[in-house]
């Protein structure tokens, strides 16, 4: 007899999701989908407001990763009061470099350590109510230290910058708020009220001896599991090429590592990229208008960015990645599990850039804003934790958005996550007469190698028909609504 | 006045809605107080960094609102460390703090619930009044018969 099988919720990501897999009569897999099930719209309501209110409100997109969309609409609304990202002053530009690499570092320790090690550690079909952080924190005390002090270096790098750890606010239109005190940035670097910065360094380094090592004694599962192969996306640096989060140029790859984005500056973003839509998601499908919706979707993330760029700007993280590429011969690398990998190579890469800015004294100045001629549009565009995020805003003459258009990095990774569940779905769960709870959570595993942000990639696109439908508590149906 | 790594108030809840924003509403009043000096954290809920946290004081107080109707509006008890055993950790309690604590730092400070009666958690700003109602004899009884201890504990401190 045919069933479905639901996971539902989705563990140990940000946001809700759900899995379906369709197993035919013999047990078959014959289809299988990933579900976002959350609606937010904040495409549509944000019209009406004033322009500098983006990045204030964007921010409420998500918990985790707010700083993202924060200088991502902060670029944007740059571009409307007349300013290019290479425009900004030097001190603002590394003030918001700072804040961004304290906030990709926080949230790459997060992932790894809170939501992917339970998995690591003890197996993806260990015990579930021992398979959580709190597990790893009773099982390994000293990797939960550094786990939870990695994550508070970062977030305190970025109530440096931004006011608070979590929605706070670093820019303002043409630049940033504040510069940096001497005294505040020697709370980074005397060690004395926190590990400083070389502690930090010294243990990204550390973390990534441990998957090197983890690949060696697991080596055909980290190969193979969840593996296919698919298209890059990321920004790269515009004069070099090399690994770029902040401010760069387009670049996408195919599987075998052919260009199929070639250096393209971020304001053409629009000629290039077409969304499109399923009714049984909220999550969006953005593809490569020239290759079209079958071949056009990329991965982005920590490993489509090491595969699109040509090295790393900081020494130790250009020796790991050398170290990662020959782990495939420097060919592309299409192995989703090598994903944790790359986030610790730019878990250690920020940490670089972290010490680096910390002992600029361009912080230190007092030239923060700029001022230019006002346009209709702003785009920004950044590397977000997750891979790359486009926003995109049109405002009137009284200063109103009128039309806001959003590509989360998570959501370039909607199809690159559907092909990790049906991979799941046929090498683990194809054809068994009995479905196991772990065989469930390797679903999970493939899903959680994006560490997708679900709340942050849900919009809207037209007039999406909505179905409301009020049960009781034994859920039968009181009344419906359906708007079309 | 010197601040004291001993006591920890953190507020825990949400304010969005209603009476879930006792925690935080409790905190407010109390930093308005002029004989109160030491430190309070805001937390929408306990993550496991907080475990972090809390192995810097020696006492910590978890102030949060409560479902249950209390007789006296509130009731303040003894936290004890426990290991989690839940199949999420998304919101940890101050028990599972407590356990981590002490299983990562090696640290147990005492510590202890005040919990405050509350009746409406809907989407809304502002707490009702019987909440209010029950958070002002919570402030009355902590800053009578508890408040005095701490400042007494501090002031040997300084001596």
């Amino acid at each position: 007899m045919a069933q479905k099988i639901v996971i539902d919720p989705v563990t140990r990501v940000e946001g809700h999701g759900k899995v379906t897999i369709q197993l035919d009569e013999n047990n078959r897999v014959s289809d299988a989908k990933f579900h976002i099930v959350e609606f937010r719209g904040f495409e549509r309501f944000i019209q009406g407001h004033p322009y500098w209110e983006a990045p204030v409100m964007v921010q409420r997109l998500c918990g985790i990763c707010p700083v993202s969309h924060h200088l991502a609409a902060a670029k944007a609304i740059d571009q409307i009061v007349g300013i290019n990202p290479e425009d900004l002053s030097i001190p603002a530009q590394k003030i918001r470099k700072l804040l961004h690499f304290g906030q990709v570092f926080q949230s790459h320790a997060l992932h790894f350590f809170y939501l992917a090690s339970p998995d690591l550690l003890f197996g993806a079909e260990s015990d579930p109510l021992k398979r959580n952080v709190v597990g790893v924190a009773m099982a390994f005390p000293e990797l939960a230290k550094k786990g939870i002090l990695m994550r508070k270096f970062g977030q305190e790098i970025i109530k440096l910058t931004a006011g608070k750890r979590i929605h706070g606010i670093a820019t303002t239109p043409g630049g940033v708020h504040k510069n940096i005190q001497a005294k505040e940035r020697e709370y980074f670097l005397d060690g004395k009220e926190i590990p400083n910065i070389h502690t930090m360094i010294e243990w990204s380094l550390e973390i990534i001896e441990f998957i090197k090592q983890y690949h060696l004694d697991h080596k055909d599962f980290l190969d193979s599991f969840a593996a296919y192969p698919s298209g890059h996306l990321g920004l790269v640096n515009k004069e070099n090429g090399f690994l770029e989060l902040y401010d760069g140029n387009l670049r996408a790859i195919d599987a075998e590592g052919n260009s199929t984005l070639n250096d393209i500056p971020c304001d053409d973003y629009n000629e290039y990229f077409y969304e499109n839509v399923k009714k049984w998601t909220y999550l969006k499908f953005p593809y490569l208008k020239h290759l079209g919706r079958e071949k056009g979707w990329n991965r982005v993330g920590p490993l489509a960015r090491l595969n699109v760029c040509e090295g790393i700007e900081t020494p130790y993280a250009h020796q790991e990645w050398l170290d990662f590429r020959a782990a495939t011969n420097h060919k592309t690398n299409n192995r989703t599990m090598h994903t944790h990998w790359a986030r610790l190579i730019e878990i250690l890469y920020c940490a670089e850039m972290i010490k680096s800015l910390l002992e600029d004294d361009d912080l230190l100045s007092t030239d923060l804003v700029r001022k230019g001629n006002r346009r209709k549009e702003g785009i920004g565009i950044i590397e977000a934790p997750r891979g790359t995020l486009i926003h995109h805003y049109e405002v009137d003459n009284q200063d109103r958005i009128t039309r806001c258009n959003l590509i989360v990095s998570t959501t370039h990774n909607n199809e690159p996550m559907n092909h990790a569940v049906k991979w799941v779905a046929d090498h683990v769960l194809d054809g068994k007469t009995k479905i196991t709870e772990g065989m469930k959570n390797q679903v999970e595993v493939a899903i959680r190698a994006y560490d997708p942000c679900l709340s942050c990639a849900t919009h809207a696109m037209g007039q999406m028909p909505l179905n409301i439908q009020l049960r009781d508590y034994k859920g039968q149906l009181i009344d419906e609504h359906i708007s079309s | 006045m010197v601040k004291t790594n001993k006591y920890l108030l953190i507020g825990m809840g949400n304010s969005g809605r209603a009476d879930d924003g006792l925690g935080w509403a409790f905190l407010d009043k109390i930093a308005q107080n002029p004989a109160f000096n030491f430190d309070l954290e805001y937390r929408y809920q306990l993550q496991i960094e907080d475990a972090e946290l809390i192995s810097n004081y020696e006492n910590v107080y978890f102030i949060d609102a409560h479902y249950k109707a209390f007789d006296k509006g509130f009731d303040i008890y003894p936290c004890e460390a426990k290991s989690m055993d839940s199949f999420s950790s998304h919101e940890l309690s101050p028990q599972s703090i407590l356990a981590l604590a002490k299983t990562i730092y090696n640290k147990e400070p005492t510590a202890f619930i005040l919990g405050i009666s509350g009746q409406d958690f809907r989407l809304h700003s502002g707490i009702s009044n019987i909440a209010q109602h029950n958070l002002d004899k919570a402030l009355q009884y902590f800053t009578h018969s508890i408040l005095p201890i701490l400042i007494t504990d501090k002031s040997h401190q300084l001596l």
